[in-house]
This record gives structure tokens, C-alpha cells and sequence, in this order.
């Protein structure tokens, strides 16, 4: 599918260069079935063993069962099913990386030179503004997130994007393992940009900006859900925004790109009337989430909304889910995401200016997965809410006081 | 960024976690899974060629590198190596 401009130009595709071999695509395949076996069928075991054993042991042997992810992890610590799990788990998202990296390098140029023509032409009318000069902050630069090399960030010629193809396809090596692309397009957008519609029928945004948007893709579900409305997406990284603009222009949806860093943004008092995020402040320390909500309070417009997609907070959850989510703060390279699940999130949107009255944290159904018949239910509280990562998404957010 | 070419870096920033008690440990477990990799990538292409076989009689390198498996033959791919995986990593003990 090709679309193309009122000139007899074509839109090239940035990601037509990239072509795995035949056994590239077989190594990625097996890594996303590996991915599946430890994070799923391995985790599951264990909390069979954890349930049933383990808690009623330390039950017996201190009286109550533990109450913490911390004490969990000592209990299972010596365990060898919980080093392989772990082992297993942590060599699976390495290769989830190293996997595609081979496939990019080949063709980084090709899709470079392919990123800088769109760029000319912009034939969706979107647009992209760099900032060579905006320093990364330390709490960016010091671990590579989610153990992809060069993070999210690195760029290693002018106007690089493979760093930003290369998480894209990463990415895609879900928990699954089949190598037939299907390019989920912003799976946590939509679900939350249709939660909105038919929770607050009346609400009309027509400016949104997404936080952390990284390819932009978490924006292109709110675009649906609302037709026409106008789309920012803003990211520290300018790898990761060059390629997604350069996909968004080919696929002819109207984004925005900006490289800032979220905490001093540019945008006008009032800019939007919509702000969202998915998977970002967990990354963050808290005193940049802090500033960045003020950001938000200050960017909506009087009757504007923020719905930022998160982890649970520790209080919303069992021990062992607490244990199972803070893995990944040790073992991903996401060292702030513990510290972020145990804020009270009304707490830091009052912090930030926001009503408490206006503020909200529920878990909103994933659209791909939920019955069309039973979303009015979810919609109305009649059915409690789906739980985070098994069918629902968790937000928080509030509406700003017109 | 005086680089004329992309050459991604091949390991990640950030301390590597120990699971095991001596890092020998952690360091065979990942040769393991490597390796176990490539047998799957390598049954997989043998595979692709019987496909070949029995739908053309013939094969060649550039048909194996274009053969693009359908729904169905995608299916048994996943089958098959979630059955390698658990075979080769079969823990002792009854849990």
C-alpha cells in the first residue's frame, strides 16, 4: 500500500528496506516463544509453587504471610526454578534486541536517506522539530531501559532513526513468537481514546500531545477515536521521532513531532485539551514526574483531560503481583519504576494543581480484547474493572476545572 | 557523529544481574540459550526446504530466503519450538 501526494511523487515506506532472512526471522520467532515461555508458563509455575509452598511455609514459620515483593523475592531467592526463570527471562529480552539489530544495520542508510525525503516533502502535513541542543538528563543516560543497546536515544550518524526502527521491531518480538508482522498500531491509544468517548460523551478535545510518544504510534488510537483532531506528539529522543515521522507521513496520519524534554515544554498556557502518555513516568524519577504533571496542569485548557497509561500502584495490588511487576524494575534496567508504583497517584496530581474531585484512576478495558457486548457494562461499573495487562489498562488522569 | 554508517552497539548499558552463585553460571546459561536458538533456526530452515520439496520438487537459496510461511505453517513453527524449549530446558523435580 502505497499512498500518495497531489505531486507524481510517492510516499516511500521507511520500513520496506527492512527485510530479515529467512533465518533472522526464524531466531526472532524463537525469541518471542522464549519470551512467552519465561514471562508466562515459568511465571505461572512459580506462583503455583509460591501459593501452594512457599507463602504457606513462611506463613507457619512467622505467622502471616509476606506482605511485600521484597520479602517474596528473599523467599524464592534460593530457589533454582527462580534463577532459571530469571536467567531465562532476562537472556530472552536481551535477544529480543540483538535480534533485529543485525537487520537494521544493513539497511540503516537506505532507511535513513528514505526518512530525509518524507521529511522534504511531508505529505501528510505533519511536522518535525529537532533540538540539537536539548541535553539528555542523567536519569536517561545511565541505564539502557528495557536492555535494548543505545536505549532509546542513541543516534550514530546525521540524521539517524535506526535506533528508533530498531525498538520499533524490537518491539514487535512480543509475547508470541510468530514472525508474521502484524503491526499493532497503538493498542493502548485506542483503548483508552474509546474509554474516553463513551465515558465522557461531551468531552471534544481538539488538540491532544502525547508524552514520551517515542514513533508516535500511542496517538494514532486517540486520532481514531477522535476524527480531525489535531496531534502532538513530543520525546527527548530524535532517533525514535525521525522514524516515526517518517512512518506516520507514509501512512498519512498528521502527527507533530517535537524533541523536548517534558519537563520544560514550550507549548503555550492552555495548548491542549488532551494530554496522554502510555509506559512513561515509571521511568522517571519522581521529581520529573512531579514537574511534568505541573506541565500538564499548566498546558490543558479550563475542561481539558489527562489520562496517562501506568502500572498499578503497590497499594492496588497482592504481594506477588507486586512482586511479578517490580521484576522488571531490577532486572529490566527500570530502576525508578518501584518507586513510582508505590506514589499515591491522587497525591501527585493534587501536587500538581489538580481537583481531587476531578482526578480519577480506574483500568480501562483493552479495546482488542474485550466483548463489544460487555463494554457498556465496563463503562457503567456494572462489571468491576479488568485487571492491569489481563485485559485492561490501568490510567490515572483528571480533568482540569474549567 | 562523525560515523559514516550505522554500527549499533551489541551490549546494554547498566550492570548485568547475577542469578546464579558464580557468573560462570550466568555466562553458560546464556551460550545455552543461544545455542538452543540456533538448533530451532536451524530445524526451521530444514523445514522450509521439505516445504519446498513437496510443493515444488525443487529448491534454491533464493527461494528459501523468500519463503514466506503462511497461517497455518506459522502455527507449527510456535508449536515446534515451544517444544524444543521444553525439552531442552526440562527442570528436575516434581514442584
Amino acid at each position: 500500500m502505497v499512498a500518495s501526494s497531489s505531486e507524481n511523487w510517492q510516499v516511500p515506506n521507511v520500513d520496506a528496506p527492512y527485510r530479515p532472512s529467512h533465518d533472522e526471522r526464524a531466531r526472532q520467532g524463537f525469541v518471542g516463544v522464549l519470551r512467552a515461555y519465561a514471562s508466562r508458563d515459568m511465571q505461572s509455575e512459580l506462583e503455583a509453587h509460591y501459593q501452594t509452598k512457599v507463602a504457606p511455609a513462611a506463613q507457619e514459620q512467622q505467622g502471616e504471610a509476606p506482605q511485600s515483593a521484597r520479602e517474596i523475592e528473599k523467599l524464592l531467592d534460593p530457589d533454582p526454578f527462580y534463577r532459571f526463570y530469571g536467567a531465562l527471562r532476562y537472556n530472552s529480552q536481551e535477544m529480543r534486541y540483538l535480534s533485529v539489530i543485525d537487520p537494521v544495520e544493513r539497511v540503516a542508510d537506505e532507511m535513513i536517506a528514505i526518512g530525509k525525503e518524507v521529511s522534504r516533502h511531508q505529505p501528510a502535513g505533519g511536522t518535525l522539530k529537532l533540538d540539537p541542543d536539548l541535553a539528555l538528563p542523567r536519569y536517561v543516560t545511565t541505564l539502557d531501559v528495557h536492555l535494548a543497546p543505545g536505549s532509546f536515544y542513541s543516534e550514530y550518524i546525521e540524521d539517524d532513526l535506526s535506533q528508533g526502527a530498531m525498538l520499533a521491531y524490537g518491539g514487535e518480538i512480543g509475547l508470541g513468537g510468530s514472525v508474521i508482522r502484524t503491526l499493532n498500531l497503538g493498542a493502548v491509544g485506542s483503548s483508552i481514546g474509546h474509554w474516553l468517548t463513551k465515558k465522557y460523551p461531551q468531552f471534544k478535545p481538539r488538540r491532544v500531545l502525547d508524552i514520551g510518544t517515542q514513533s508516535g504510534r500511542n496517538l494514532f488510537g486517540y486520532m481514531d477515536a477522535y476524527p480531525g483532531i489535531e496531534a502532538h506528539g513530543v520525546d527527548i529522543s530524535a532517533p525514535t521521532l525521525r522514524y516515526g515521522h517518517a512512518r506516520a507521513e507514509y501512512l498519512g496520519k498528521t502527527v507533530h513531532f517535537s524533541q523536548q524534554n517534558a519537563e520544560f515544554l514550550d507549548y503555550p498556557d492552555g495548548y491542549f485539551d488532551l494530554i496522554v502518555s502510555s509506559f512513561f513516568f515509571h521511568e522517571l524519577p519522581i521529581a520529573a514526574t512531579k514537574r511534568i504533571l505541573k506541565q500538564c496542569h499548566r498546558l490543558l485548557s479550563p475542561g481539558g483531560m489527562m489520562a496517562h497509561m501506568e502500572l498499578p500502584s503497590h497499594s492496588d495490588c497482592t504481594p506477588w503481583e507486586n512482586f511479578a511487576w517490580d521484576w522488571d524494575a531490577k532486572y529490566n534496567n527500570e530502576p525508578y519504576y518501584v518507586q513510582f508504583r508505590s506514589q499515591d497517584f491522587f497525591e501527585l496530581m493534587e501536587d500538581a494543581e489538580f481537583d481531587r474531585q476531578q482526578a480519577f484512576a480506574t483500568t480501562v478495558p483493552n479495546l482488542d480484547t474485550t466483548d463489544p457486548a460487555d463494554y457498556p457494562r465496563y463503562v457503567s461499573g456494572e462489571l468491576p474493572p479488568l485487571p492491569h495487562g489481563r485485559g485492561g489498562w490501568f490510567i490515572f488522569g483528571a480533568q482540569r476545572t474549567a | 557523529m562523525t560515523d559514516s554508517t550505522v554500527k549499533f552497539p551489541r551490549h546494554t548499558r547498566g550492570k548485568r544481574p547475577q542469578f546464579f552463585e558464580s557468573p560462570e553460571i550466568d555466562q553458560m546459561m546464556t551460550f545455552i540459550v543461544e545455542l538452543t536458538t540456533e538448533v530451532s533456526v536451524l530445524s526451521e530452515r530444514l523445514n522450509t526446504v521439505e516445504h519446498l520439496l513437496d510443493t515444488r520438487g525443487t529448491i534454491s537459496r533464493e527461494d528459501i530466503e523468500n519463503f514466506t510461511p503462511d497461517a497455518a505453517i506459522e502455527t507449527t513453527r510456535m508449536a515446534s519450538r515451544k517444544a524444543i524449549i521444553e525439552r531442552v530446558f526440562r527442570m528436575h523435580g516434581e514442584r
